[in-house]
C-alpha cells in the first residue's frame, strides 16, 4: 500500500497545474470553429470534422511537440509554448488547405453567417452567404479563433502532460514514465474536449458566435471534473518509482 | 418491429459486470498456475464489450449532440485513468475491484457534471456515464491481463502501458463498444443484431491482445483461437441478422424500380 | 544529431506523411466515411435509393487511429517476439491492420443498410466485393505511411513516446486533417455536381446526391476517380504539412541546445502560423472579389 494522502499533499502544486490544464482544453474547444458534418458538404462555416475530434488531433499535435521537446529541455515555457505551437500550426496547416479546397475546388468564398460584419476584416458577410446555407469556409475570424483555440488547448495539454512528469522522482528519459505520463495525458484530453463538445452542441463558428458565451459553463464542468482525474492520476505516476520493477 | 424481443438493460449491466469481473479474476487467480487460463480475461472483456455497445446504443438514441466517437473515448479515457489508479495501489486481488469501482465513480461524477453544470437533458445519462465507464475499465482489465500474464501494477506499465499496446486495448476496445451503434444507426436498427456486432468486433480485440501476449506460446495459441472463434461465430449471426432485417441482400442489381418503390 | 542526419530523415517523414494523408483522404472517398457520408446516410430517406458504399466504421479519427495502432501492434510484436526486420514487420503490420479494416468496413455497410430496409434500400454484395478490396488497398498504404513517420520518429529522431502511441496520435491526427480538407471536396462537390457549381449545398437538396454515373450507376471508385484529381493529393499536402512544420520547427532550432533555441522555435512556429493566416485572408479577399456577392444588398438601393 502506498501513501496516497502524502503523494497528493506533496503534490498540490502539480494537481492544481493539471486543473488549471482540463479547464483551458474546455474553454479552447469553444474557440475552434467547428462546422461538423454540415461544413463538409459547404453548408456550414468552419472545419468539416467534429468537436472533439479537431481538438482532439490540435491537442494531440500538441502532446507530440511536448513529448519531444520534454525530453531533451525541461524549462516549463519552453515545453507547454512547444505544446501551444505544435496545435497551432496543426490547425493553420489544416485550415489553409481547407480554404484551397472552398475556393477552388468547390468556388465558394469564406464567409460567415453568424455576423454581418467580420470584426476583424469589416468585410460585408450576409451577401456572401449562398442560399440555403449557415456560410461556409474560413472566415480570417474563423482562423484568427481556431489560432486561440489550437494555442490554449496546446497550453493545456502540454500543462497537464508537465505537471504528470514532475510528480514522479524518476528521471524525466525513463520510457516507463513517459509512457504512463503520455496515455493519460490523452485519457484526459479526450475526456476534457468530449464535456465542452456537450456544451456546444454541434457546430461553432469561433468567438463571434453566440454559442460561444456558454464557455463557462464547460470551463466550470472541466475544472470540477479534472479535480479528480488530477488526483488519480497524480496518485498513479507518483506511485511508479515505488512499486519497483522499473 | 423487435421491441418485444428486446434484452432488458439489467439484464446486460449483470451480464457485463458478473461476467467481466469474474472473468478478469479467473484469469487473475489461475494464470499464475498455468499462463493459459488468462483467456477467462478476454471472455470478460467480451461480456463487458457488449454491456458497454448497449448502454452506447441507449444513451446515443437520444442525440448526444456530437459524434457517436465521443462517448466511446470517453469511456475508455475514464477506464485508462481508473485501471492504472486501481492497480498502482499495490492492493494485491483488490486491484481490479478497485479499478472498476473508481472508473464508476468518475463515471457518475462525469454524468453528474454533465447534467447539472453543462445542462444536458438526457434522462439516463449519470447512469449510462457511471456505466459505460465500468465496462471501459472491465475491458481494459481482461485485455491487460492477456497481454501482461498477470495484473501487478509494475508488470502492467512494462508490458502494456510502455509498449504501447494499452493504445490498442483504448481503441479496438473502445471500438467494440461504439462502432455497434454508429455502424448500425438508422430506423430499422435491432438490439440482438447491434450486440452480436459488439461481441464480433470484441473478437477482433481479443485475437490482437493474445497476439500480443507476453504470457507464453500456449497463452498466445489459446487466446488467439478463442479470439478468432468468438469472431467467426458471431460474424455468422450478424450475417443472419442482417439478411433478416435487410430490405433485400442480392448480388448484383440495379436500383429498385419505380413500381418497387411505390 | 547531425543536423543535416536530422534533415535528410525530416525529408522522408514528410514524404511518407503526404503519401499517409492522400491515401488517407481517398479511402474515405471510395467507402464514403465521416461527414460527406451522413448525406449518403441520408439519400435513401429522401428516395433517393443508391449504389454507393456507406462505410461508416465510426468517425475518420478514430477509425484511422484504430488502423494505424492495430498495424503497429503487429509490427512491434514481430520485431520483439519473432525477430524480423523492421520494415518485413511493418508490411506485415499493415497488412494485419488492412484486414481488420475490410472487417469493419463490410460490418459498417451490412449495418448501416440493414437498418434502413424501410427505406428500401437493398444490400449490394458485388459492389461491397468490388469495394472492400480497394477500402483495404487504401487502409495499407495509409497504415504504412504513418508507421514510417512514427517509426522514423522514434528511433532516429529520438521521440519518447512509445512506437505505438505515437501511431495511434498520429492516425487521429491524419484523420481529422483529411475528414477537415479532402471531404470537403466529396462532400460539396462530387455528391452534388448536379448542383449548380461555386455554391453551397441548398438545404433542400439534401440527401439528393447524384446516383448515376458517366455510364450506369454511380459507385464509391467513381468518387475515387473524381476526388484523387484534387481532394486527395490537397490532403496529402496537408497532412505532410502538419507533421513536416511541426517537426521542422524543432530541428532548426533544436530546444536542446538551450532555451534560447526552444523559444526561437516557438516564435518560427507562430511566424508559420501568421503567414498561413495572411495567406488565408489574401484568398478571402481574392475570391469575393472574383466571385462577388450571391444577393443584391436591398439597403443600399433603398437609400439610393
Amino acid at each position: 500500500m502506498i501513501d496516497i494522502v502524502g503523494l497528493i499533499a506533496s503534490n498540490l502544486i502539480w494537481i492544481l497545474a493539471i486543473v488549471i490544464g482540463g479547464t483551458l482544453i474546455s474553454i479552447s474547444v469553444h474557440f475552434i470553429p467547428v462546422g461538423g458534418a454540415p461544413a463538409a458538404m459547404a453548408q456550414a462555416t468552419g472545419i468539416g470534422t467534429g468537436t472533439v475530434m479537431l481538438a482532439a488531433g490540435a491537442g494531440i499535435a500538441g502532446i507530440i511537440a511536448a513529448g519531444a521537446v520534454m525530453a531533451v529541455n525541461q524549462d516549463l515555457w519552453v515545453v507547454i509554448g512547444a505544446a501551444a505551437v505544435g496545435a497551432a500550426v496543426m490547425l493553420a496547416a489544416t485550415m489553409i488547405v481547407a480554404t484551397w479546397i472552398y475556393a477552388y475546388g468547390v468556388g465558394v468564398m469564406p464567409v460567415s453567417a453568424k455576423v454581418k460584419y467580420d470584426p476583424i476584416t469589416k468585410y460585408r458577410q450576409d451577401l456572401y452567404v449562398s442560399q440555403g446555407t449557415e456560410g461556409h469556409g474560413i472566415p480570417t475570424v474563423a482562423y484568427v479563433s481556431a489560432t486561440i483555440g489550437g494555442l490554449l488547448g496546446g497550453l493545456g495539454a502540454g500543462l497537464a502532460y508537465y505537471a504528470l512528469m514532475k510528480v514522479s522522482t524518476l528521471p524525466v528519459t525513463n520510457l516507463n514514465l513517459v509512457a504512463v505520463v503520455s496515455t493519460f495525458t490523452i485519457g484526459f484530453f479526450f475526456i476534457n474536449s468530449v464535456i465542452p463538445s456537450y456544451n456546444i452542441v454541434g457546430t461553432i463558428e469561433g468567438f463571434h458566435d453566440p454559442k460561444f458565451k456558454k464557455w463557462p459553463k464547460a470551463a466550470i464542468a472541466s475544472f470540477l471534473a479534472s479535480i479528480p482525474l488530477g488526483i488519480l492520476a497524480v496518485v498513479a505516476v507518483g506511485s511508479l518509482a515505488a512499486v519497483g520493477g522499473l | 418491429m423487435t421491441e418485444k424481443k428486446m434484452i432488458p438493460p439489467n439484464t446486460l449491466l449483470a451480464f457485463g459486470v458478473v461476467g467481466g469481473l469474474v472473468g478478469v479474476y479467473l484469469a487473475y487467480f489461475l494464470a499464475p498456475m498455468n499462463p493459459i487460463f488468462v483467456f477467462f480475461g478476454a471472455l470478460g472483456a467480451v461480456c463487458a464489450s457488449v454491456w458497454g455497445a448497449d448502454v452506447v446504443r441507449r444513451v446515443a438514441s437520444y442525440g448526444l449532440g456530437t459524434g457517436v466517437p465521443s462517448i466511446g473515448m470517453l469511456a475508455l479515457g475514464m477506464g485508462i485513468i481508473a485501471v492504472l489508479f486501481g492497480l498502482s495501489l499495490g492492493l494485491g486481488p483488490a486491484g481490479p475491484l478497485v479499478a472498476f469501482i473508481t472508473s464508476c465513480v468518475i463515471g457518475a461524477i462525469i454524468g453528474i457534471i454533465s447534467k447539472k453544470v453543462v445542462g444536458m437533458t438526457i434522462p439516463i445519462m449519470v447512469s449510462a456515464t457511471t456505466e459505460i465507464a465500468g465496462a471501459g475499465a472491465l475491458l481494459i482489465l481482461g485485455l491487460s491481463i492477456v497481454i501482461a500474464g498477470s495484473l501487478d501494477f509494475g508488470v502492467v506499465v512494462t508490458e502494456v502501458v510502455t509498449t504501447g499496446f494499452i493504445m490498442m486495448i483504448y481503441i479496438a476496445g473502445g471500438m467494440a463498444m461504439l462502432h455497434p451503434h454508429n455502424s448500425n444507426l438508422g430506423p430499422d436498427e435491432t438490439q440482438d443484431r447491434l450486440l452480436a456486432l459488439s461481441a464480433e468486433k470484441a473478437g477482433i480485440a481479443v485475437v490482437l491482445s493474445g497476439f500480443a501476449s507476453v504470457a507464453g506460446m500456449g497463452a498466445i495459441a489459446v487466446t488467439m483461437l478463442i479470439g478468432l472463434f468468438i469472431w467467426y461465430i458471431f460474424w455468422g449471426k450478424y450475417y443472419g441478422f442482417v439478411k433478416r432485417d435487410a430490405y433485400k441482400v442480392i448480388d448484383v442489381g440495379m436500383l429498385p424500380t419505380e413500381e418497387e418503390m411505390q | 544529431m547531425e543536423p543535416l542526419i536530422s534533415m535528410g530523415v525530416l525529408a522522408l517523414i514528410g514524404a511518407a506523411a503526404t503519401i499517409a494523408g492522400a491515401s488517407e483522404d481517398l479511402e474515405s472517398d471510395v467507402g464514403s466515411q465521416s461527414n460527406a457520408n451522413s448525406q449518403v446516410q441520408l439519400a435513401p430517406q429522401m428516395g433517393y435509393v443508391h449504389r454507393i458504399y456507406n462505410k461508416a466504421i465510426a468517425g475518420e479519427p478514430v477509425s484511422n487511429a484504430l488502423m494505424c495502432t492495430i498495424g503497429a501492434t503487429g509490427a512491434l510484436v514481430l520485431i520483439k517476439h519473432f525477430g524480423f526486420s523492421p520494415l518485413f514487420a511493418l508490411v506485415i503490420g499493415s497488412l494485419i491492420a488492412a484486414m481488420v479494416h475490410g472487417s469493419y468496413s463490410v460490418t459498417a455497410i451490412m449495418g448501416r443498410e440493414a437498418s434502413q430496409a424501410r427505406f428500401k434500400q437493398p444490400i449490394y454484395l458485388d459492389l461491397i466485393r468490388s469495394h472492400t478490396p480497394v477500402i483495404m488497398a487504401f487502409a495499407f498504404l495509409t497504415t504504412f505511411s504513418v508507421m514510417i513517420v512514427s517509426y522514423l520518429m522514434v528511433y532516429s529522431l529520438m521521440h519518447p513516446f512509445p512506437f505505438v502511441l505515437l501511431c495511434f496520435l498520429w492516425g487521429v491526427v491524419v484523420g481529422s486533417v483529411g475528414s477537415a480538407t479532402g471531404d470537403v471536396h466529396l462532400g460539396a462537390e462530387r455528391q452534388f455536381q448536379a448542383t449548380e457549381f461555386g455554391a453551397g449545398l441548398n438545404a433542400s437538396q439534401s440527401g439528393n446526391i447524384v446516383r448515376k454515373g458517366e455510364s450506369g450507376l454511380r459507385n464509391g471508385i467513381d468518387n475515387l476517380w473524381f476526388c484523387s484529381k484534387f481532394g486527395g493529393p490537397m490532403t496529402g499536402v496537408s497532412f505532410g504539412m502538419v507533421v513536416f512544420l511541426g517537426t521542422w520547427i524543432l530541428v532548426v532550432f533544436d530546444p536542446a541546445e538551450g532555451n534560447l533555441e526552444g523559444w526561437l522555435s516557438n516564435i518560427l512556429g507562430l511566424v508559420i502560423v501568421i503567414v498561413l493566416g495572411i495567406w488565408n485572408w489574401h484568398i478571402e479577399k481574392e475570391t469575393r472579389e472574383k466571385y462577388g456577392p450571391y444577393k443584391e444588398d436591398k439597403g443600399e438601393e433603398v437609400s439610393a
